[in-house]
């Protein structure tokens, strides 16, 4: 007699037909069972003998109700090829744990595969299905639930964000002695606009201040926006392709309503892989202006004489993580490197790394996701076995997410290093010119 | 020279070309099945390295599984990836000597290619059982393992004991390993459409979309940083 399945299992199978992609079908087939994943997987190496960390374990979890639904082979024989349908609530929380608490879609096993299992892209899907029945951790609830309806991640509120911005502006005038020195909202048609992370005005103002220096003393014309102002994008850690759409289309649309030149994106991996590239195919629309990370422009101003820099300011050993959203799946492995040639002078590799580093623990949302503190912690150990054996002091990164799962770790397993973004080093760096600058062109 | 039995002449003659159309045709059904799903695409602007594009990262990704350095996976399981070339080279030879025996056995009835092929299936074999005990031993393995994968790896090893017994060719000192052999191959053409065996054909599929996606995004081909200090 079959199982009487409940209500949130009867819309999850439904969705699953929407959602399903002819990549991620391919995904789901192609898996052989090799297990070759296994020990690419930081879960998996730093809890050894738990075989649910596995990759292709924790595939197994979607693949069985897929094949149980949409497989013929599975929905023929579900037994001979381990098909099994979704049908209680304690099964989706079961499901919840695994795609949301053991997998942090960093893509080092999909890259690992000789198959091309891509298992990021369906562990989000699977994720995206939880969402829409309403099962998913607190955290992320939360956090998407603010980027809904109050515009960023972290709730901050518009007057905190604008009292936040004109303090920095303060802050900078003070140290500068430069009374010119602004950080511009809603200037129409200026070269670049200007997007960033709540976290940055929540917890961090000071990064806004020191791009915004950079942006001064490269006589750029920039502005930031009042609203839409977050690159930031829970969408990509809840699978929810709707919320994805709305919250770039958000920031896409104040630069064609001010006539932006570019979009300019601070460092934070999930959000520059969200805007960048995710959110023309969520929201199925492209932008009629060019989309680059800070970093790219910060280097651009050195290269072309637009800033000064001395990279005696930072002499500290330094080696550089590469985020996974970033790097896996946006190929930005050598501009950050490229860009620390210049700002320090004791450059350490951190090994493996490019496409092949490991994940901070902090990415996919985890970090939001307390109840599955411990765990991560305890995962990253592999990262802080790669970041001791630098030698460095500080470990530098291009995403606001590593900066905390890095911190954390790094406070754990009491690594004594520091974390900082490449923004940090290149405004630490930065020879302020002489004089006055020319002003930019007024709106 | 000796006359085949009727039952032999059919299983390698017959039986084989059946069996290789049932296959085809649930083969053709699967990629109908898959391509009725859409395919995501990639409408942003390309980022990475400006040297690569969805093409290169597409060829880069199609021919991964002969390049063992390209992945730490591989690379740190060199024994591993030699198991599979051996095993797959044993697979393509069974099925290539499937052929040849009915239509073209002049081509392998030197002593020479007999034992080469004899070699081969033989190490495959063992290949076969060292995959078969990993796969009961290793907790790893074990938990992800379906009775397919049990029955897929099982067959296949029964197969190329049989394909020693067959690569000879020489019915005539009797007829009961050719005949075995061609109707396990005549199973296995059926049986694999509904198993894991069909990976290899998905393989060229999964891998295209990954890599031009990957490629588009200048992810790949992969430039390596090492993996420790030089």
């Amino acid at each position: 007699m079959q199982a009487t399945r409940c209500w949130k299992a009867e819309r999850v199978i439904e969705r699953l037909h929407e959602k399903v992609t002819r990549q991620m079908v391919l995904s789901l087939e192609a898996c052989v069972h090799c297990g070759l994943c296994t020990d690419q997987c930081h879960y998996v190496l730093a809890n050894p003998g738990d075989v649910t960390y596995a990759p292709a374990y924790k595939a197994g979890s979607i693949r069985k109700f897929f094949k149980a639904h949409i497989d013929w082979t599975g929905r023929l024989f579900p037994w001979w090829v381990g098909a099994r349908g979704l049908y209680t609530d304690a099964e989706l929380e079961d499901l919840k744990d695994t795609v949301f608490g053991k997998c942090t879609n960093c893509r080092r096993c999909a890259l690992n595969c000789p198959m091309g299992v891509d298992q990021a892209t369906f562990n989000r899907m699977a994720r995206g299905l939880l969402t829409y029945v309403g099962v998913m951790p607190e955290g992320v609830a939360v956090a998407a639930k603010d980027q809904w309806e109050i515009g960023n991640q972290m709730g901050v509120l518009p007057e905190d964000y604008l009292e936040t911005l004109q303090w920095m502006e303060e802050e900078l005038q003070s140290e500068y002695g430069d009374p010119t020195i602004s950080i511009p909202l809603d200037k129409p048609d200026c070269d670049v606009v200007y997007a960033i992370n709540p976290r940055e005005i929540k917890y961090d103002p000071r990064t806004v201040a020191e791009a915004a220096a950079i942006f001064h003393f490269a006589g750029e014309n920039w502005t930031m926006t009042r609203v839409g102002w977050d690159m930031t994008n829970f969408g990509l850690f809840n699978g929810d392709d709707e919320l994805g759409a709305a919250i770039a289309g958000r920031v896409y649309d104040e630069v064609e309503r001010l006539g932006g030149k570019k979009l300019v994106l601070s460092e934070c991996g999930h959000g520059y892989r969200s805007t960048r590239c995710e959110g023309p195919n969520w929201g199925r629309r492209t932008t009629p202006f060019p989309m680059e990370s800070s970093v790219v422009t910060m280097l651009r101003y050195i290269k072309e004489g637009r800033i000064q820099v001395d990279k005696t300011k930072n002499t500290e050993p330094v080696t550089y993580h590469d985020s996974c959203n970033n790097a896996r799946s946006c190929g930005f492995f050598e501009e950050p490197r490229e860009l620390l040639s210049y700002v320090v002078t004791d450059f350490r590799e951190m090994y493996p790394n490019r496409a092949e580093n490991y994940c901070c623990t902090g990415g996919g949302g985890a970090m939001s996701m307390s109840e599955y503190s411990q765990r991560r912690l305890k995962s990253a150990k592999i990262k802080a076995e790669q970041l001791q054996a630098t030698g460095a002091k500080i470990v530098v990164t291009s995403c606001h997410n590593c900066v905390d799962g890095l911190f954390d770790l790094i406070r754990h397993y009491k690594l004594g290093m520091e974390v900082r973004l490449l923004v940090n080093l290149v405004a630490k760096a930065l020879v302020a010119p002489a004089g006055p600058l020319p002003a930019p062109p007024l709106a | 020279m000796h006359e085949l039995s009727p039952l032999l002449a059919f299983v390698q003659d017959q039986l084989q070309i059946a069996a290789l159309l049932f296959m085809a045709v649930v083969y053709a059904l699967k990629i109908r099945w898959i391509f009725r799903f859409p395919a995501a695409r990639d409408r942003q602007e390309r980022t990475g390295d400006p040297a690569t594009s969805a093409r290169k990262g597409a060829a880069y990704s199609l021919v991964n599984v002969a390049m063992p350095w390209a992945m730490p996976s591989t690379r740190q399981h060199l024994l591993f990836y030699t198991q599979f070339v051996i095993f797959h080279l044993a697979v393509a030879a069974s099925i290539t000597m499937s052929f040849l025996i009915p239509y073209a056995p002049e081509t392998i009835a030197s002593s020479a290619a007999v034992r080469l092929l004899q070699a081969l299936f033989a190490a495959a074999v063992l290949v076969g059982l060292w995959r078969l005990i990993r796969r009961v031993r290793d907790p790893y393995i074990r938990a992800i393992s379906t009775p397919d994968d049990y029955f897929s790896l099982s067959l296949l090893i029964v197969w190329f004991g049989f394909s020693i017994l067959a690569a000879p060719n020489q019915p005539q000192e009797g007829e009961w390993p050719l005949m075995v052999y061609f109707v396990l191959t005549a199973f296995f053409l059926v049986y694999v459409p509904f198993s894991k065996i069909s990976h290899y054909l998905y393989y060229p599929f999964a891998r295209w979309y990954l890599g031009k996606t990957l490629g588009y995004r200048g992810v790949y081909p992969v430039k390596r940083g090492g993996e420790t200090p030089a």
